[in-house]
């Protein structure tokens, strides 16, 4: 794919705006949903209980913008039936949705939860624990969301490395939030909140993967999903 | 389908080097192979060393920008350039081992096992029985009348024509609709038993339905006899073929796989061209 004019350059200049249109889009939805996340840690950290029910609130109009987007990818396949880099373009931009709003999804998840418990008078020292977590998890987003953009590969596979990180962070956060609970059974249902966060933030992780493996087929056409990092290092370097 | 790179099809024939175009031209047990095949019309050279092999019981698709050859390149494959006068053709045509540009090849006879359709549907001014007919007869491929209706009749019904022509087949071929025509002359080709048919934008001048009905015909098609079609719809190339060749100013620029080069092409030029781009 042709690095500097990477979508433009039809003979038809209205089909490179459309495709410029629905890229610039993707990454509009790509930094409303990082700001969601950040806003849904933040609820969490500070116990902000006003930024938490606007990170929930918000959550429409990440679905609307899903929609939205989707409708004018179908749009541009039954009139412009696109190819070769073109039709994977619109195929990951479909797929990078989907996994963006799923991303809103778990945003939402962490606003609820904030939510709940202060509905339940508890006091949210506890989310502290996630703060390492968080800060893995935005910082893999950002990578993710960057190299969509920046359509580079070789920033999509170093982020798609840290995903790793993730899961043992969470592995470790698990173990200890288990130990607490035996500690101290009357925790449980506070600590319980904290590990849905927990998992919430590693399904993050899992979804900035996908939209990494996604850049990977956008460029370079092949399908590195479900064969482990080594091997997808080595196919994208083939 | 096994597939190799610079493999010479024939072991009898050396078929020569090759080394420009780019993605897997080259077959084992081809039908029809090419090797170094230049072109020119006088002075102006219409393809260069264009190697290429055309699978058996495959539907190869030539794309390609207006002037890029692809007509001439189908074009060499049963002669039908001999009747131009200032067209030279050199280097290597092979089918299933015989070359194709022997002195001993008969031409008619390589027409005969090699046919053509045309992208404008060109019945004869006769019936429509005996726009079939005219082929088996000259051929002499029934011996008596009762032979050339059954010939005429399973050709009208593998070109899908039968069952809306039967009661009419006195009628004047000219009198079907365009799509019908269409599948009169495909009847017509398959009459002589061909092994090879070489279709020139068979559907540009059909409306959707009469494509749809001729494509999913070159599909069926396929079982018996090895395809190569000449079209300038990319879409249409991406559904009827398994291999695609991309032509450009008169060279083979890549062939591959059809649902590889229509997603992932390895040329830029292909790229350029089949998602619409300045080349």
């Amino acid at each position: 794919m042709n690095q500097d004019t990477p979508l433009g350059g039809h003979i038809s200049k209205r089909f490179d705006n459309e495709l410029e249109d629905i890229r610039n889009q993707v990454l509009a939805m790509g930094g409303f949903i990082e700001t969601q996340v950040t806003n849904g840690l933040k609820g969490l950290f500070e116990s902000d209980s006003e930024i938490a029910r606007r990170v929930v609130e918000d959550d429409d109009k990440v679905n609307r913008m899903e929609v939205d987007i989707d409708d004018q990818c179908l749009k541009i396949l039954a009139r412009r039936q696109p190819a070769a880099s073109d039709l994977r373009l619109v195929i990951a931009i479909i797929k990078t949705i989907n996994d963006l709003e799923r991303i809103g999804d778990q945003a939402e998840k962490l606003g609820r939860n904030q939510l709940e418990l202060v509905d339940d008078g508890a006091e949210s020292s506890y989310f502290m624990k996630l703060e390492h977590l968080g800060e893995l998890v935005s910082k893999m987003l950002n990578k993710a969301l960057d190299s969509f953009a920046r359509m580079d590969v070789d920033e999509a596979l170093k982020t798609i490395a840290l995903d790793e990180r993730i899961n043992a962070e969470f592995d470790g956060l698990m173990r200890q939030l288990i130990t607490h609970m035996m500690e101290d059974p009357r925790t449980i249902r506070n600590v319980l909140r904290v590990s849905w966060c927990a998992r919430a933030l590693e399904r993050i992780g899992d979804h900035s993967k996908n939209i990494c493996e996604h850049v990977v087929f956008l460029v370079q056409g092949k399908d590195v999903r479900h064969i482990g990092l080594k091997a997808q290092v080595e196919m994208a370097s083939e | 389908m096994q597939q190799k790179m610079n493999q010479t099809a024939s072991p009898n024939l050396d078929l020569g080097s090759f080394e420009s175009t780019i993605g897997e031209n080259l077959l084992d047990d081809a039908k029809i192979s090419t090797r170094d095949v230049n072109v020119s019309y006088g002075d102006k050279q219409a393809i260069y060393d264009a190697s290429l092999d055309i699978g058996r019981n495959q539907v190869v698709a030539l794309i390609g920008p207006s002037g890029c050859g692809k007509s001439t390149f189908l074009r060499c494959l049963n002669r039908m350039n001999d009747t131009i006068p200032s067209c030279k053709v050199s280097g290597k045509l092979i089918l299933d081992g015989e070359d194709i540009y022997a002195k001993k090849m008969d031409p008619v006879l390589l027409r005969a096992r090699v046919g053509m359709v045309f992208q404008k549907p060109n019945p004869f001014p006769k019936s429509i029985y005996d726009n079939v007919a005219y082929g088996p007869r000259i051929h002499g491929l029934a011996r008596n009348n009762a032979e050339v209706d059954e010939i005429v009749i399973t050709s009208l019904e593998k070109a899908g024509l039968f069952e809306e022509v039967k009661d009419r087949l006195s009628a004047p071929g000219t009198s079907l609709s365009g799509g019908q025509q269409q599948r009169l002359c495909i009847a017509r080709t398959i009459a002589v038993s061909p092994e090879v048919i070489l279709m020139d934008e068979p559907a540009s001048a059909l409306d959707p339905i009469a494509t749809a009905i001729i494509e999913g015909l070159i599909d069926e098609l396929r079982q018996n006899y090895t395809i190569v079609i000449v079209t300038h719809s990319m879409q249409q190339a991406a559904r009827v073929s398994q291999r695609t060749a991309y032509f450009h100013m008169g060279r083979i620029v890549e062939v591959g796989d059809t649902s590889r080069i229509f997603t992932n092409p390895r040329h830029d030029m292909t790229e350029n061209y089949i998602t619409g781009k300045f080349g």
